[in-house]
């Protein structure tokens, strides 16, 4: 039994921050149809990794299962690996919605969907007559979600919003980074997509649920910035309370007294290991491990106290401790002595060494029409009871483009032959 | 109004780790009570604090995390509060645990005896690494987290010209690991909540931040395992396996601005154009890079950033970024979170929400909802409870127990 069996989305998502939340609700069960068009295709499926054409590659990827790669050309629309993974689970379907004709195609979908979620720019639905009130006279109690970036309300409502604008505005840039001279450190990646893509999916459950237990559907304004707001929530207190504003502290604590905290470099090129003391017995600990050095003796790092006033000092010494030591084989060391402390991996560390991802096979193999079996990253939640996992309902990682028509067209909506031939002519499906 | 999970009881047994997911749920509207041990959670010793006053009730960051739940204390370590407990959870729809490993087990209370007391319980376990596997006992922090995650080797500052790093990589301050962690468990619990609506049943979900944290980034992973190519962490953009060109520059005021390319049809001509209507396009309009085939390439492509960068650092960070993005230009000032108390459109939106402090008798703007619905509302209040705050009504009203028993647990400290 999956969570969501039996409820229909009609997808009109794209990237990660739109097509993520759709995602997550396919791992739970939810059958998500994903609705595409030739002529405005998600710049996803042309964006780098793609699959190999060869064979050659699977065999680096050490214990990952790779099989089934197809010899065809990577110009296809079918082959890019970030796609793959962020659509898993997922139906597709090839529909011109800018075509009266396909949008009265996109109103027989409606009619048998629970959700609507689209990320278009804000006025695209109502523009082709897809508003709210429309939807709802299609399917009573139809949910809808509307994702353009700054939200529907609000006199930005044209303006765009990828990840990196979403983290800019709201404050989560400027507060990641080494302190001032330095420039905000940012984000290196779209964080702000894949919380995007959380509160996609969170909107989405919270209504259904809703749904489940009043019987009525309804209309939610999701943008991608506020979601960023809502994580500075202390520092802005902090600013209204104290009149303070937030400043960058490089890797140290700002809202917890915990020192040494911070990256420290090891052997290796750019190798580092976090580590993080905030107990009298980790710090023993730690001294134990470091060999018992005279500085550590000292009175300016007797007391955490003390260290946090001494971090610049601490750091030093400690670094010229881990410069020349392995980075992993440190980590079981400083763990198994009870001290906080971890390597800052790399994707290969993840994908090929950490032995508790692994453990937790947070990467399962999915097939995909064209390109074979590859690992697509999991659910991060492990149910005991219902079936759970990033594969879906379809069993499968990323559709191709148009992959389920024939179920959309003839089983669910029951064209005949005819009318499906004719929309396939005048460019239609 | 009602919220949308408006018949949802939480239980929550949280530190920072878990302590946001409840703050989401409460803000959905269900009803969520907050277990404390006597004397209030370890999240009250966390700062910044109201007036810089290191004080239970006055932890900022206690304040925002806690926002809209009920709040009591009890020692679940006693054979007294136990019991409790246990009479809590058989009431509750969703049992939210991120106490350290095998709390409950010790007390008795492993999954089938959660099950026996509440068969259709939701129980929900964050866990840094997992109940089971090598690192089931590892230590961790946000930080050791956000390392281990592989956000740290995504984030950081451009290599020297030979390509070594002379800075460390970083890790985004603000707690993000128990966020990213926060969302994900949130939507399993009601993902949960709705399969009980069909099963009938309870279930048991166990969330190891470590593996949350591990699939919140981008497309460093991808590249590994098709291409397996490594990303370089680069300042204030993508870590992409060569260094591009740079996306945030400094204004006039020292402040910085992000400008990214807009992949659409047209969207190099528009920002093109906006730049020479600021005088800032440089040689852009000049003859040579009218043909396209002298617009590619990695050369050019730091050109155009050094061109962009002259135009930023031209104005205020505040000045141009409208205009440009009323073109379809995504460009946006790099604020502190402050700055955005007064922004028109969260304004018009309502994001933030003024909340009462009767205790101080003060009263202060809180981020009210991360989306807007329309037919529900997001939880407006109240404040985070202070310490033991719904005591008696939990104890004497929920639980209808008598003042004089309750009195003997408080003064024998099990309350």
């Amino acid at each position: 039994m999956r969570p969501l069996e039996g409820v229909r989305i009609a997808d009109l998502t794209w990237l990660l921050a739109g097509a993520g939340g759709p995602r997550l609700l396919a791992s739970l069960g939810a059958e998500v149809i994903r609705i595409e068009w030739r002529d405005r295709l998600d710049f996803l499926r042309y964006m780098p990794p793609f699959a190999p054409q060869k064979n050659e590659n699977a065999a680096k990827a050490g214990a990952l299962e790779l099989s089934g790669l197809s010899q065809e050309g990577l110009k296809s629309v079918n082959r890019a690996g970030y796609f793959n993974d962020i659509n898993a689970g997922k139906k597709g379907v090839s529909l011109n919605m800018a075509h009266p004709k396909g949008r009265e195609l996109f109103k027989r979908l409606v009619a048998v969907s629970d959700v609507v979620v689209e990320a278009f720019t804000a006025e695209t639905m109502r523009k082709w007559g897809l508003g709210y009130e429309t939807l709802k006279a299609i399917k009573s109690d139809i949910i809808y979600i509307q994702q353009p970036g700054w939200g529907y309300k609000g006199p930005y409502v044209k303006f765009a919003s990828y990840g990196p604008i979403a983290q800019a505005v709201s404050g989560l840039t400027e507060q990641s980074g080494l302190p001032a001279p330095y420039p905000p450190a940012g984000w290196g990646f779209s964080y702000m997509d894949w919380s995007g893509a959380y509160y996609c999916a969170i909107t989405m459950l919270c209504a259904i649920y809703h749904k489940k237990r009043t019987g009525k559907g309804q209309y939610i304004d999701c943008s991608q910035v506020e979601p960023g707001i809502y994580m500075t929530g202390t520092a802005v207190l902090d600013h209204l309370v104290n009149g303070r504003h937030s400043q960058r502290t490089g890797n140290r604590s700002p809202a917890k007294l915990v020192a040494p905290h911070g990256a420290y470099h090891c052997a290796g090129n750019d190798r580092w290991i976090a580590i993080a003391v905030t107990t009298a017995e980790e710090w023993a600990a730690l001294v134990r491990e470091m060999g018992n050095p005279t500085w550590a003796q000292h009175e300016q790092f007797a007391t955490l106290a003390a260290r946090g006033q001494n971090q610049d000092e601490l750091d030093r010494l400690i670094g010229a401790w881990t410069t020349d030591k392995e980075p992993f084989a440190l980590q079981a060391r400083l763990q198994k002595a009870g001290v906080p402390a971890g390597v800052c991996q790399t994707a290969q560390d993840r994908v090929e060494r950490d032995p508790q991802l692994q453990h937790l096979k947070w990467l399962i193999p999915l097939s995909h029409s064209e390109i074979g079996t590859w690992p697509v990253k999991d659910v991060p939640f492990h149910f005991t009871n219902a079936t759970v996992n990033q594969g879906g309902p379809t069993e499968r990682a990323a559709p191709c483009y148009g992959e389920d028509n024939d179920y959309v067209y003839d089983e669910l909506l029951k064209l005949t032959k005819q009318e499906r031939t004719e929309l396939e002519k005048e460019g239609i499906i | 109004m009602t919220g949308f999970l408006f018949d949802v009881k939480v239980l929550e047994l949280a530190d920072e780790k878990g302590e946001f997911c409840g703050k989401l749920l409460a803000g959905a509207g269900a009803e969520v009570l907050k277990v404390e041990p006597p004397g209030g959670n370890s999240t009250r010793s966390l700062g910044p604090f109201y007036r810089d006053e290191a004080h239970p009730d006055r932890s900022l960051y206690f304040w925002h995390y806690n926002f809209g739940k009920r709040g009591v204390t009890l020692d679940i370590h006693t054979p007294e509060g136990t019991a409790i407990l246990k009479q809590l959870i058989a009431q509750s729809d969703v049992l939210l645990d991120s106490l350290p490993l095998d709390t409950l087990e010790k007390l008795g209370l492993d999954w089938s005896a959660l099950q026996q007391l509440n068969p259709r319980l939701i129980y929900v376990v964050l866990t840094p690494f997992g109940r089971s596997g090598p690192w089931r006992d590892y230590k961790a922090t946000d930080l050791v987290h956000l390392a281990l995650g592989g956000q740290m080797m995504c984030c950081g500052y451009n290599p020297t010209e030979d390509g070594t790093y002379d800075t460390p990589p970083i890790a985004p301050q603000m707690w993000h690991a128990y966020h990213i962690t926060g969302n994900q468990a949130f939507i399993a619990t009601v993902g949960a909540l709705i399969g009980r609506e069909t099963t009938g049943a309870g279930e048991m979900i166990d969330v190891p931040i470590h593996q949350a944290v591990s699939v919140c980034t981008e497309i460093d992973v991808p590249y590994w395992i098709y291409n397996q190519t490594p990303c370089y962490r680069q300042t204030g953009r993508h870590a992409q396996p060569a260094i591009g060109p740079e996306v945030q520059f400094s204004t006039q005021d020292d402040r910085y601005s992000i400008v990214l390319p807009n992949p659409f049809p047209g969207g190099y001509e528009t920002l093109v154009g906006f730049l020479e209507e600021k005088g800032q396009a440089g040689d852009l309009t000049g003859e040579k890079y009218q043909d396209a085939n002298n617009r590619k390439g990695m050369a050019f492509a730091h050109h155009f950033s050094e061109v962009q960068a002259g135009c930023v650092a031209a104005f205020g960070m505040e000045e141009i970024w409208r205009d440009a993005q009323s073109r379809g230009i995504p460009w946006s000032p790099i604020r502190l979170p402050e700055e955005n108390l007064h922004d028109e459109q969260w304004r018009m939106r309502a994001t933030f929400t003024e909340v009462e402090h009767p205790e101080l008798g003060e009263r202060f703007s809180y981020i009210g909802a991360p989306m807007l619905p329309n037919a529900v509302s997001w939880r407006e209040g109240p404040r985070a409870p202070l310490v033991g705050e719904h005591n008696e009504d939990l104890y004497c009203g929920q639980l209808a127990m008598s003042r004089e028993d309750v009195a003997k647990l408080k003064a024998r400290g099990i309350v």
